[in-house]
């Protein structure tokens, strides 16, 4: 045990600040506070996610052969810390090096790989995950979009719900049910399917949250072609627990809490020096994005061990997302009414933070995943 | 980074955990408890051993000493293994004659080891003095909060020898470094307890465990300790650093709050009895978690470190 990082991990992270101070726009803050789908934060990262390719902050963590430099897992958390916090300026590429590329990796066939990589790698192109659906939220696996054989394609009649990006996406990671008859895990297929292909439509749905921050994805006959299948027909749900347990931690909301509230700490003391009630509130809530810190730590320390995934990702998932609703919901009292406005400080940080509970799993599954897998404890 | 123990560290767990076995659990620290008498032959015995000072011994460090200061707290040793393990040696670079007792001036009240204190430590603002204690200098004092206790007579608050000019804050960082070390394993024993109990305990025709709303209480708890445990670890490992050490003890005081509270509520009237050992480790909670100032106090610290007092 020892809690040191190593000197290419040290260098790795002063690198990437460098550049960042230098290639992120003055009013990149205020810029960054409509979230990684907004319009302009998807038209920042179209040049920006190259530039970070081209100086090799793209994807160090994939496999030289595909694009990386085998650079440890660590390197991939770094990277998490530093962008996340600053709001993304990847916009929604950043799932596209956290867990679509490493499912690549590890299912795709060969051409599919050579197809998907080189374009993430890159920097260019944008994915959408086709998930929820309106009767599948929190119970993923009563998903009934349907991806039934014909020929050589797979008709895909559905809807998916809750879609961010999908407004931008050049591809969807579908889940779907390729057996009809099928129920929960099995008799799901994953497809990598073409976001232009004849029978989608997406809509937006209004939210409190952001604009196009959600959207209903609809497939009328919409015909996938065979070579887009992910990994065996009807093993769709291992290709996805294998994508969500690089989803669950990819983006650090600790991380992000931990810069809000650094922001938050240097509005108030402009205004006037911190009395000991808000020092100590500033204090609390770090401590709490400390936590979620640590915990994420322990995910990416048994990920750079070879260890399978285990329940230590859901009890970082817990943490990271208490920190972030928790400064949240501190950054609006600290700033009291001001907040009310829209596009205020106050107003992004906690519109960001309101989906935290939900996003990728409630916190109540995860308590659950925590109970069973962690504790022992005995199903109800 | 990396989370796992080395071979040299595995061995100190595997060998403190075997001492105590034999010489500690929540059986004996309750037996103590109700006389407020602190365990010398465990103290001995952990001294003989090498352990409490793995951190200046040369061979092991800080995170070593921390391992062990964790694992006594876990099994609810009666002996002042923070002070002497880590917060002296992080703080002083040596260690004094145990048991060290470390009481703030700032903070009026009872003292865990005072009444059975050789070296009694004082922070004074910024200030830190040492003075050596003989029998019966600190009278002791009944509590109900799981570990003997003295109060520090007015005479003896500008006594001792001053430890130089830093002692004060040095002194104070250590002390929350091996704060968070203790509420982590006094925790985990309050956790693991009551998993236990509620695994076994049937109501309603099955064990309390298996309902949902319970599990969740369970998993958000377990949550909070494994975050204190590893940030503990952390700052013990990184020398306890202002703000760091600050920020594990402000996590670890809060959790422990929340955690006296849950274990209770969830174990039932037999939590409270003194024929189960949640008390030991719950109680113990209570007086860690209120010690210099707080977790609001840790959380102000923390602040000031890393925000500055403007």
């Amino acid at each position: 045990m020892e809690f040191d990082w190593s000197p290419e991990d040290a260098a790795f992270r002063s690198a990437l600040a460098a550049f960042l101070e230098e290639a992120l726009p003055p009013d990149w803050d205020e810029r960054a506070q409509d979230g990684p789908g907004s319009a302009q934060q998807a038209a920042f990262a179209r040049d920006f996610c190259p530039a970070l390719a081209a100086r090799g902050f793209l994807t160090p963590h994939w496999p030289a052969a595909f694009g990386g430099r085998d650079a440890s897992p660590w390197q991939h958390a770094i990277l998490g810390e530093e962008l996340w916090s600053r709001g993304e300026p990847r916009g929604p590429q950043y799932m596209n090096v956290n867990w679509i590329g490493p499912a690549l990796l590890e299912y795709g066939s060969e051409a599919q790989r050579a197809e998907h990589l080189p374009r993430i790698a890159r920097g260019d192109v944008f994915w959408c995950q086709g998930f929820s659906e309106p009767d599948a939220g929190s119970d993923l696996l009563a998903l009934r979009t349907l991806a039934v054989r014909d020929g050589a394609d797979y008709v895909v009649n559905g809807s998916k719900l809750w879609t961010s990006y999908a407004n931008h996406a050049d591809f969807c990671f579908l889940l779907a049910r390729s057996d009809p008859a099928s129920r929960r895990q099995r008799g799901l297929t994953v497809l990598l399917a073409p976001m232009d292909l004849p029978g989608i439509e997406v809509r937006e749905v209004p939210s409190v949250v952001g604009e196009r921050y959600f959207h209903e994805v609809a497939f009328r006959d919409v015909r996938v072609p065979e070579a887009a299948r992910l990994g065996p027909e009807g093993e769709g749900w291992a290709v996805v627990a294998y994508a969500l347990q690089y989803e669950r931690v990819g983006a650090p909301r600790y991380a992000r809490a931990a810069r809000t509230l650094d922001r938050l700490a240097e509005r108030l003391a402009s205004a006037g020096p911190l009395d000991g009630e808000t020092l100590a509130r500033l204090g609390e809530a770090r401590a709490l994005c400390e936590a979620g810190r640590v915990l994420s730590y322990r995910v990416v320390d048994r990920r750079a061990r070879g260890e399978p995934p285990s329940a230590d990702t859901n009890v970082a998932r817990v943490a990271g997302t208490f920190a972030e609703q928790w400064v949240a919901d501190l950054a609006l009292e600290l700033g009291g009414c001001e907040g009310l406005e829209a596009g205020s400080f106050a107003d992004a940080q906690f519109r960001m933070a309101m989906t935290a509970g939900v996003a990728v799993g409630a916190t109540e599954v995860q308590l659950d995943l925590i109970a069973s897998r962690f504790l022992g404890l005995p199903r109800e | 980074m990396d989370f796992e123990l080395s071979e040299e560290q595995r061995a100190i767990a595997e060998a403190v955990a075997a001492l105590l076995a034999k010489h500690a659990g929540w059986e004996r620290a309750a037996a103590l408890a109700r006389e407020g008498a602190c365990d010398f032959a465990l103290e001995r015995a952990l001294a003989d051993a090498g352990f409490l000072d793995a951190a200046t011994s040369g061979e092991a460090g800080l995170l070593e000493a921390a391992l062990v200061v964790e694992a006594v707290a876990h099994a609810a040793g009666a002996v002042a293994a923070g002070a002497a393990a880590l917060a002296v040696p992080a703080a002083l670079g040596r260690a004094l004659p145990g048991p060290v007792a470390l009481a703030d001036l700032a903070q009026p009240g009872p003292v865990r080891f005072a009444a059975d204190a050789r070296t009694l430590l004082l922070l004074d603002g910024a200030a830190a003095r040492a003075l050596t204690l003989e029998p019966g200098d600190v009278p002791r004092l009944e509590t109900p909060y799981g570990y003997p206790m003295g109060r520090i007579p007015v005479s003896l608050a500008a006594a001792g020898h001053d430890l130089g000019p830093g002692a004060g804050a040095r002194l104070r960082d250590a002390w929350r470094a091996a704060l968070a070390v203790e509420l982590a394993g006094t925790m985990r024993g309050a956790l693991e307890t009551t998993l236990g109990y509620l695994k076994q305990r049937r109501q309603f025709g099955r064990p309390l465990a298996s309902f949902q709303a319970v599990q969740h209480r369970l998993a958000a708890c377990s949550v909070q300790v494994e975050a204190a445990r590893w940030l503990a670890f952390e700052t013990a490992a990184r020398r306890a650093p202002a703000e760091g050490a600050a920020l594990a003890a402000a996590y670890a005081a809060g959790a422990a709050r929340r955690l006296f509270a849950e274990t209770h509520q969830l174990s039932g009237a037999i939590g409270y009895t003194r024929e189960h050992p949640l008390h030991v480790f719950s109680m113990r909670l209570q007086a860690l978690r209120l010690e210099l100032g707080g977790a609001a106090e840790h959380a102000r610290a923390a602040a000031a470190a890393r925000w500055g007092r403007a």
